[in-house]
């Protein structure tokens, strides 16, 4: 969910320009500068792939592109960390694609 | 032929902007390289470009300052670029570093190199941990504070040390319900010892103090010599299991509870991301209370490979603020080597930081102390337990490769394939190296002798096209 309510730790901001993305297919609002995990997240979406040998879901762990875990495929492109992406209109992403780098 | 810089930052974070900055400022011609799009590291990591914000956090506003101060320099700035490997030159003086990223020139050569490139959530395995919904406290911070999005409803923060409080602080502001905070070190009756250290940390002690009240008014438990064991749930976090924890951090039986979350924020202390280091060959020593294995380092941080230094969390856990002063110490030993700076010059800086950094050192020394994670975690794994998140590798598959006669951690990796995928093994060397040990304590097996990774380029996977097309262009 995005937080919209400002406190004193996280005051207010500004998001970018609201973009269209589909995932899966579907259409999803975002904003620019929003990373292709958050926006995940806050669709209500956190199986982002299944992993290889045993089909268990996996979703964002470590946040900053160290663990891996958050791949997804964007635009075609296969293995791309939903954490370390910014979203942009347009663009297309598919969870849970047989992933290999 | 690319160009040659007398010094390649790489990592663009409190230590490595701080040497820049230094060796910029005496004269010397200087490369900063960073993974992500804008400088600041992970601790002053800035709002997204395109999100604006009417006021900012004390931390915004200091890491605003560096990134001014560095803009406003002649230094070469290389951001969204990953540094895949470090070579050394043919010609045996100084070091080709390559590039991986949408701007970045495939290659640069330095003279002499400053290894800035900070530090992760040490992972601890425990079953259920691979589910969606349990996250690191530095994933959470980073949807909270960076991309303001409050990861799911009902969290349970667990781990050890002062970012626990943080983390806890930050979803509750942002409406996440958090059930407890398991801190699972308890304070030893040696805390009090360091009341000094703490009383020179008056912005810390208040930060400390702020998150207390928002936990307090969010009605949160801090939990101490608790920790979460388990999680559970078909495709997402459903339930955790928590229990009470003995000081060699091993769960006591019959203390356990479950409670409902869907969110499990993992914070067990940072290990130094030095994967860098080890490829072009610097030596380590153990030192677990400075998150484990540590460059061997002298007064100006230069490394056992002369001309290269480290700075900050990467050469040893030590915060921010000792990053800061790491990072002015190894910009200033550049500046001193190229001759950009005399000796006097160089002594009158090494006056002026001496008490910041013996307070820094203290500081840190302390949180090592303190809340370090203990060895016995590796006990929350079950033989079913994935150690391995990337190859999906289980504990038992590690304790097999013991039992036919691996010993070191090299071997494991060679027998069971654990730490050969997408992650080189950053996400599974700790619980594999403790593991290993925790089978052959007959033996006497240390971390010594059980060892690290070698960590070879490229430091983290590229489409196979590009480094076939960087090898072509050799």
């Amino acid at each position: 969910m995005r937080i919209n309510q400002p406190t004193s730790l996280l005051p207010e901001v500004q998001r970018g320009k609201l973009v269209k993305i589909t995932v899966d297919g579907k259409p999803i609002e975002a904003y620019e500068g929003e990373t292709v995990a958050a926006v995940l997240l806050s669709a209500g979406i956190s199986t982002f792939r299944l992993s290889p040998k045993n089909k268990e879901p996996r979703s964002i762990y470590c946040g900053m592109g160290i663990c891996f875990e958050c791949l997804v495929t964007v635009d075609g492109l296969h293995a791309q960390r939903a954490c370390m992406t910014p979203v942009a209109n347009g663009m297309q992403v598919e969870t849970c694609k047989e992933l290999e780098l | 032929m690319s160009e040659t810089y007398e010094l390649a930052v790489i990592g663009a974070g409190p230590a490595g902007l701080e040497a820049a900055i230094t060796a910029a400022e005496a004269g010397v011609k200087t490369v900063l390289i960073d993974n992500f799009p804008q400088a600041g590291g992970q601790y002053y990591k800035p709002l997204p470009a395109a999100f604006s914000a009417s006021k900012k956090t004390g931390v915004e506003k200091a890491g605003d300052i560096l990134v001014q101060l560095i803009n406003g320099l002649p230094v070469t700035r290389l951001y969204n670029a990953l540094t895949w490997g470090i070579f050394k030159e043919e010609s045996g003086d100084g070091w080709l570093i390559t590039l991986y990223g949408p701007d970045a020139p495939k290659q640069v050569h330095a003279r002499r190199l400053v290894l800035a490139s900070g530090a992760y959530d040490t992972p601890v395995a425990f079953p259920g941990w691979t589910l969606p919904g349990v996250i690191t406290c530095g994933a959470a911070l980073i949807l909270l504070k960076n991309q303001r999005i409050a990861p799911f409803k009902r969290a349970v923060v667990t781990g050890t040390g002062p970012l626990l409080l943080s983390g806890a602080a930050h979803l509750i502001e942002a409406g996440v319900q958090v059930v407890s905070v398991c801190e699972t070190n308890r304070l030893k009756p040696k805390a009090i010892l360091y009341g000094p250290t703490m009383l020179g940390e008056w912005h810390r002690l208040a930060e400390g103090a702020n998150y207390l009240s928002t936990l307090i008014r969010g009605k949160t438990p801090y939990k101490m010599g608790w920790s979460v064991i388990e999680a559970h749930g078909q495709n997402h976090v459903e339930e955790a299991v928590i229990a009470k924890m003995s000081d060699s951090g091993i769960p006591i039986s019959g203390t356990q509870q479950t409670i409902k979350v869907d969110t499990v924020v993992c914070g067990y202390g940072l290990t130094p991301n030095s994967g860098l280091a080890r490829m072009i060959g610097c030596k380590f020593e153990y030192h677990p209370h400075q998150g484990g294995w540590i460059p061997r380092r002298d007064g100006t941080l230069q490394t056992s490979l002369p001309g290269v230094y480290m700075a900050g969390d990467c050469a040893g856990i030590g915060g921010a603020e000792n990053s800061r002063l790491e990072g002015q110490i190894a910009g200033t030993a550049v500046a001193l080597e190229t001759g950009h700076i005399d000796k006097q010059k160089a002594a009158e800086f090494y006056g002026r930081i001496k008490s910041d950094l013996v307070q820094q050192r203290r500081f840190g020394k302390m949180l090592g102390d303190l809340f370090s994670p203990q060895a016995g975690l590796i006990s929350l794994a079950h033989d079913d337990t994935m150690v391995c998140r990337c190859e999906e590798i289980t504990l038992a598959e590690v304790k097999a490769a013991v039992a036919a006669g691996a010993r070191t951690i090299g071997e494991i990796k060679m027998v069971t394939r654990v730490g050969m995928g997408n992650c080189q093994g950053r996400m599974c060397e700790h619980s594999v190296v403790n593991a290993i040990i925790q089978e052959l304590i007959a033996e006497n097996a240390t971390p010594e002798t059980v060892g690290i990774y070698s960590i070879r380029p490229p430091l983290q996977p590229l489409p196979v096209g590009f480094l076939a097309e960087a090898a072509l262009e050799e």
